[in-house]
């Protein structure tokens, strides 16, 4: 049964789909005459219809043309309606497909049916053709719309890729700024490992001689991770070199004052209004002497593991740099002899969690400390790493680790 | 992400609804209370109990509110578990923050 209404020639403009193709639909019925009077509505909007006489030639169109939509019949022979939504829905197709569903005049049940089977829109018989046009109109619309938001997705794809490319040219700039070389530093080494959560991180170290029998070192953890604490750690980094310790951290007398340079750096970096602070362990070995003198704002307190395996944390905590002004900063002392070693990390260690949300914590941390440090100092990065990716079943870390060992060497 | 209930007196008695304060809530947790503060609230008492872990964000969206309460109010801090008093201990906030073993203590220390 086809309404005989003329069609008039009152159509909107067409929409086109990517570039100027026009937008293809397959008009699926079984009764010519019914098809023949959607198709000349469809061509007349300015769309292209592709006819076809059952289900599996509408399947075969959907899966062969670039057609967005579909208009069907719900009896057809073989395939029917029905079944041939279900089959489009669980297809993988580039687009959605939009099926316009015609069905009997009582069809409710028929409806509810389809709805679920993944139809989207119905149209009665006998229908006449401003019934059709509104709805191929409004499917028209949902794929200009569809078209626009891949679009955006496109250009914000394009926008990632270069913010991930700056990104990682980001990081090897600040890897450039990490210690060079084997680690020696007059008769200590150092070992190391920086393992950044995100692309850049937020850690930052180093170490350097200071004259002839002093070292100076220091690891910084800047709170959060990513591109923000990235910034101020990488600004760390340039700041805090050998000149800035001969600078600020010795006293009048010549002795060094880790804890002056702290506090130096805590008014520099405190600003209202901002929550941006940064934690951090600092140290001048004099290797004459094997005294350490240290300054722990709120970095954690490091390991201390003697020549015959015996091991403390040192330091009683501190405030971080930045978060309040004119606060004060103490010196620690500690003795560090040959064979000793010192473990500094940051909380991206001890704070990993395992898959059932239990942290690493500071037991297992030494636990593994006084094994691998038995196999020589140069094994501790590698060996903590591992045991940290194991605890985390190969999940990365959330947060930003840094390992740094100091291994105190032989002065002849 | 926060319960919050007035006592009597006026003090908000703050419960987060989440295990971990870390990098992935500092912000929006920190939102939250300062919506309550710019709507008039000043002193507080936030109970941690139920909350296993408070990492460097999060202790800096809590300095970030103390610093906005300012002299006009005060925020207390309740039931830290072992992990995160070991953290208030490193970063010396225990000396910063008042810190109570329940939240009843913390209200009381505020008085009236």
């Amino acid at each position: 049964m086809i309404n005989t209404h003329p069609v008039t020639a009152e159509f909107n403009t067409p929409m086109l789909v990517k570039g100027s193709d026009l937008i293809q639909i397959v008009v699926a019925d079984d009764d010519a005459m019914q098809r023949q009077f959607t198709s000349a509505i469809v061509r007349r909007m300015g769309y292209d219809p592709i006819e076809v006489v059952d289900g599996d030639a509408a399947l075969n169109a959907i899966v062969k043309t670039r057609a967005r939509i579909l208009i069907c019949d719900i009896n057809m022979p073989g395939l029917d309606g029905m079944a041939l939504t279900r089959q489009i829905r669980k297809m993988k197709l580039l687009h959605y497909i939009h099926i316009v569903m015609v069905t009997g005049r009582d069809g409710t049940d028929d409806r509810r049916l389809a709805l679920e089977a993944g139809v989207d829109d119905f149209m009665t018989k006998p229908f006449d053709a401003s019934m059709m046009k509104v709805r191929i109109r409004a499917a028209a619309r949902l794929i200009a719309h569809e078209d626009a938001l891949s679009d955006q997705y496109r250009i914000l794809e394009v926008a990632k890729d270069r913010i991930e490319s700056d990104l990682r040219a980001a990081a090897q700039a600040q890897r450039r700024l990490l210690p060079l070389g084997d680690g020696n530093v007059l008769t200590c080494r150092f070992h190391s490992a920086f393992v950044p959560s995100t692309i850049v991180s937020g850690d930052m170290f180093s170490y350097f001689p200071l004259d002839r029998n002093r070292i100076g070192f220091y690891a910084v953890d800047v709170a959060g991770h990513g591109i923000h604490a990235a910034l101020l750690s990488v600004a760390i980094g340039h700041l805090v070199t050998s000149d800035y310790f001969l600078l600020h951290s010795f006293d009048a007398n010549g002795k060094p004052d880790p804890a002056a340079m702290v506090r130096g750096l805590n008014e520099r970096f405190v600003r209202d209004g901002c929550d941006e602070y940064f934690t951090m362990f600092c140290g001048i070995l004099d290797q004459s002497t094997d005294c350490l003198t240290f300054c722990q704002a709120g970095y954690p307190s490091p390991f201390l593991v003697s020549r015959t395996g015996e091991c403390e944390m040192i330091g009683a905590g501190g405030y971080p740099v930045g978060l309040f002004g004119e606060l004060d900063y103490e010196n620690g002392l500690a003795t560090l002899t040959i064979g000793d070693l010192l473990f500094l990390y940051s909380d991206g260690g001890v704070e990993a969690e395992s898959l059932g949300k239990e942290p690493f914590g500071e037991d297992r941390l030494k636990a593994i400390l006084l094994q691998s440090a038995v196999e020589g100092a140069d094994h501790i990065p590698e060996t903590v790493i591992a045991a940290l990716s194991d605890w985390r079943s190969g999940v990365a870390l959330d947060d930003d680790l840094t390992i740094l060992v100091l291994e105190r060497g032989n002065l002849s | 992400m926060i319960k919050t209930s007035l006592n009597p007196d006026g003090i908000c008695i703050v419960e987060p609804q989440f295990e971990r304060l870390t990098a992935a809530n500092a912000d929006s947790f920190k939102t939250e209370i300062l919506a309550l503060i710019e709507n008039g609230q000043t002193r507080f008492v936030i109970n941690f109990a139920g909350v296993s872990m408070v990492d460097s964000s999060g202790i800096g969206a809590l300095v970030g509110l103390l610093k906005k309460v300012g002299n006009r109010g005060e925020i207390a801090i309740s039931a830290l578990s072992d992990n995160a008093t070991q953290i208030f201990r490193i970063t010396r906030m225990d000396r910063i923050f008042r810190i109570f073993p329940n939240s009843e203590k913390a209200v009381l220390s505020m008085g009236v």
